[in-house]
Parts: C-alpha cells; structure tokens; sequence
C-alpha cells in the first residue's frame, strides 16, 4: 500500500514545531487509550484455562495467533517491501525484536498460570505493574521526564504511586480469593511477568526512538515470541508428541484462542504507536487501562466475583480505580517541547551508536516517511494476508463455543465500544502519521 | 537517506557492546527460572 502525502504529514522543515508535538502527543494518548480496550479484550480466552487445558498450550495457540496477525496486518497495512526498507535503515533492531518478543512469550506464559491461580481480576492489575518499572527505564536511558517542570514529574511519580498503592490493595483481596499456596504462586507469576513486560519496553524504546516503524518491528518481535513459546510448550508438555497430542484434542478450542492472540496485537500495535509518539511514561499507563477492561469482560461477561463477599468486592475495584486514577495523572502530564528535545537528544545518541542515518531517525521521530519511494502491495503480501486468513477460518469451522457462563448481552456492549475505538483512533493514527 | 549507511562495526557486535542489552537478556532469564519454579 501506498502512503498518499498530504495534511499534517508532510509538514515542512527539520525541527518539530510546538504544534506538531501537541498532535503527535495526542494521538499517542487515543493509542495508548484504544491499546487498554484491545488489550483488555484479549485476555478474556484466558477463561479457557478452567477448562483444563494446559497453560503452554493456551499460550502457545494465542502465540500462534498473535504470529498470523503481526505478520497478515503490516503486509495489509504498509506492504512487506516497506517493512523491508525499513530494516535495511536499522539491522541491528532484529536483535531487539527478537529479544523483545522471547521476553513477551514467557510474561504470557506466566499470566495464565497467574490467571489460574488467582483470577483474572486480581492477576490483571498485578502484571500491569510492568509500567512503573518501563518509566523507570524511560527516565533512566531514554530521557523521558528530562527537562520537564515539577508538575509533570509529580504527576507521573504521584500517578506510579497511586498505582501501587492500587496493585498493593489488590493483592491483600487476593489472600482471600485462593488457597494459600495457589496465592503466592499466582501473585509471583503476575508480578514477574509485569517485569518481564516492564523490561521488553528497552527495546521497543529503542526502536522508535532510532525511527523504526512499529508495523516493521512486529514482525521480527513475533519471530522470537513464536521460537520462545515453541520451545516452552515442547519443554513443558514432554516432547512434541504429547504437545501434538495435547493440540489436536483441543483443536475444538483452538479457534478462541488464536483470535485472542489476534485481537491482543491489535492493541499491541496501538500500545507500540503510544510508546512512539507519548513515549513509555505516558503511553504505557494509558494502555494499562486493559486492566479496568479487564475487569469488566471479567466481572460483566463471565461473571467473575459473583459470590465474593462485599469486602473482596470494595478492595478489587477500589484497587482497580485507584490504579486506573495514577494511570490518568500520569497520562496528562504531557511532554513540553523543552523534554521532546531530550527525547530527539536519546535518539540522536541510538542512531549514532548504531550508525544510523540521522534524517531517517528526525523524520521517523516526527511521524513523517522522510522518503519520496512509494512501496506498492506485491503478490508477497497477499500470499500472506490469504494464508493467515486462510489458516483462522479452517480452525474456526472446527471450533465450537467454550461452555462458559457468559453474559451475551454485555459481551456485545463491550464488543462495540472496542471496534468504536478501532475505527477513531485508527482514523486519528492515519491521518496524523499515516501509520508511519 | 542512505539505504544502506555505513559503520564502524558489525551491527551484532554494536548490539552485544550495548549494555542496555544485557538487563531484557538478564531479566528473560529471572523469567525462565520463575516459570520453572511454579510450573
């Protein structure tokens, strides 16, 4: 696909200007905000692990589905040529990618143990601690938060705080959610897999900073999550055969969890174009708001929590609206153009380290392509976009629906108001960066 | 822009000089022992 010019894209001239700031800011908070309904929407078929499969195989089949999208959307979006010349630009973010995504694939294997031992709504907020330690990384190597005024500091320090005063209140209700020892193991796996997350934010940072697009990042992400997540699932099931096994008599199944991998990248992508263009401090909270997304599919659709007492309920949502408040604070201490500056002075120094092209690394940090070359769809691009595709609908028309309680009414609710905030900030991303 | 810049050493070898590296590499292993422990 071609990038037509025009509009804001081609604004003229080197330096960013105030105003082109503000707009690339706000696009990244509606993608950090689209992010946290996507997100949140896809981590519901994690429900599955009650119905006894095994949680690498779980992982494994959303991994899968994750792998067609990240693959299917960038070739539909941009064109594998563009992906391409974008790499040619920045070899050495393969590494990154790679790594990036191995670290993704064990933080998803660790949240459906965390889910199974400790519910969604508790696990949810737990693992979403991962943005205090990606803001720590933003103001330690990237300099985010550089050169901002005491306000901003204060609203995104003040913002971590709530949040962890919120993951703190919820952890104590997990006490009384589960038997001790499930407990701990599930608020350990919540945790480490908010580290996990947390540090995979280094290289997603470096990417954007050095002007690669996150439709060409993806793809070699998913390269290491699908290598990663093989491998744990053939440790983890004994050998191929018994995974083989263990794949074909879920294959009923299947279906629900490779499209919650696919619709988990759709906010991936959208959480990546945040930490773009709102950088980690303030795009990584925004998407956090899965976790109150999270918590409705939780509570609305299956019914999670039914039963729990009156307390259990006061310390879960409490907890899940105090963390969702330090997000919002920390969201709205936007970037002035004096700390934009040392964020163009971190990548200058990662485009320099790695002998990038500084006009490549300017323009790309702008949201703007920097080149006059038009990348057309090749036959490439539609072999894969019919494979994937292709590959979704022979596993849904084995698939039968999971027989779980669930609240069709409110699950439709839900369902529009994410593809609603689709189609905006889909529209808002295109018309500002064209997807750049 | 240059489609293929020039530099001073082998992109791998930029990439394991870095240290920003090591700290995904370190916490990807904390990672795996953790799995291992509670699975």
């Amino acid at each position: 696909m071609t990038a037509p010019s025009g509009g804001d894209v081609t604004d003229t001239g080197a330096a960013l200007d105030e105003r082109r700031v503000r707009r690339l800011q706000t696009v990244g908070i509606l993608c950090g905000l689209t992010a946290g309904a996507w997100l949140g929407a896809a981590e519901t078929p994690t429900k599955l692990v009650t119905l006894g499969l095994s949680p690498v195989v779980i992982s494994l089949a959303m991994v899968v589905g994750v792998f067609l999208a990240r693959w299917s959307l960038p070739a539909l979006i941009q064109g594998t040529s563009y992906i391409a010349a974008d790499l040619r630009q920045a070899p050495h973010l393969i590494v990154w990618a790679v790594l990036a995504g191995c670290l993704w694939a064990v933080a998803n294997t660790l949240t459906i143990f965390a889910v199974r031992d400790v519910g969604l709504s508790i696990a949810f907020p737990l693992w979403n601690s991962n943005s205090l330690l990606g803001i720590f990384w933003g103001i330690l190597f990237f300099n985010e938060l550089r050169g901002a005024d005491w306000r901003r500091w204060l609203g995104v320090l003040g913002g971590a705080l709530l949040m962890f005063v919120g993951a703190t209140a919820l952890a104590i209700a997990s006490a009384t959610q589960a038997p001790r020892a499930d407990a701990l193991r599930g608020v350990v796996a919540a945790l480490s897999a908010g580290v996990l997350w947390g540090t995979m934010y280094i290289p997603y940072r470096k990417a954007y900073l050095t002007g690669m697009s996150p439709l060409s990042f993806i793809t070699f992400f998913t390269v290491g999550e699908l290598g990663m997540m093989t491998t744990l699932a053939v440790v983890y099931s004994g050998g191929f055969t018994p995974l083989w096994h263990q794949l074909s008599g879920a294959r009923h199944v299947l279906f629900w969890l490779l499209l919650g991998g696919f619709v988990w990248v759709v906010g991936d992508l959208f959480q990546q174009y945040a930490v773009k263009y709102a950088g980690i401090t303030r795009g990584i909270p925004l998407s956090n708001t899965n976790q109150l997304w999270g918590l409705g599919w939780a509570v609305l659709v299956f019914g999670e929590l039914s039963g729990a007492t009156s307390s259990v309920y006061t310390q879960v949502i409490g907890g899940s609206l105090i963390m969702a408040l330090g997000a919002g604070v920390i969201a709205f201490s936007s970037v002035s153009r004096r700390e934009h500056a040392r964020w163009e002075e971190a990548a200058a120094r990662e485009g320099q380290r790695y002998g990038v092209d500084p006009a490549y690394t300017r323009e790309r940090g702008a949201g703007r392509d920097g080149t006059t070359t038009r990348h057309r769809r090749t036959w490439i691009d539609w072999l894969v976009v019919s494979g994937a595709t292709a590959t979704l609908v022979g596993f849904a028309a084995v698939a039968k629906a999971p027989q779980l309680a669930i609240r069709w009414q409110w699950a439709a609710v839900l369902a529009v108001v994410t593809l609603g905030a689709l189609a905006g900030c889909g529209t808002a991303l295109w018309r500002t960066t064209r997807f750049n | 822009m240059n489609s293929s810049p020039d530099r001073p050493r082998g992109w791998l070898s930029l990439v394991l000089h870095d240290a920003h590296f090591w700290i995904p590499v370190a916490v990807l292993i904390g990672g795996l022992l953790v799995l291992r422990w509670i699975s």
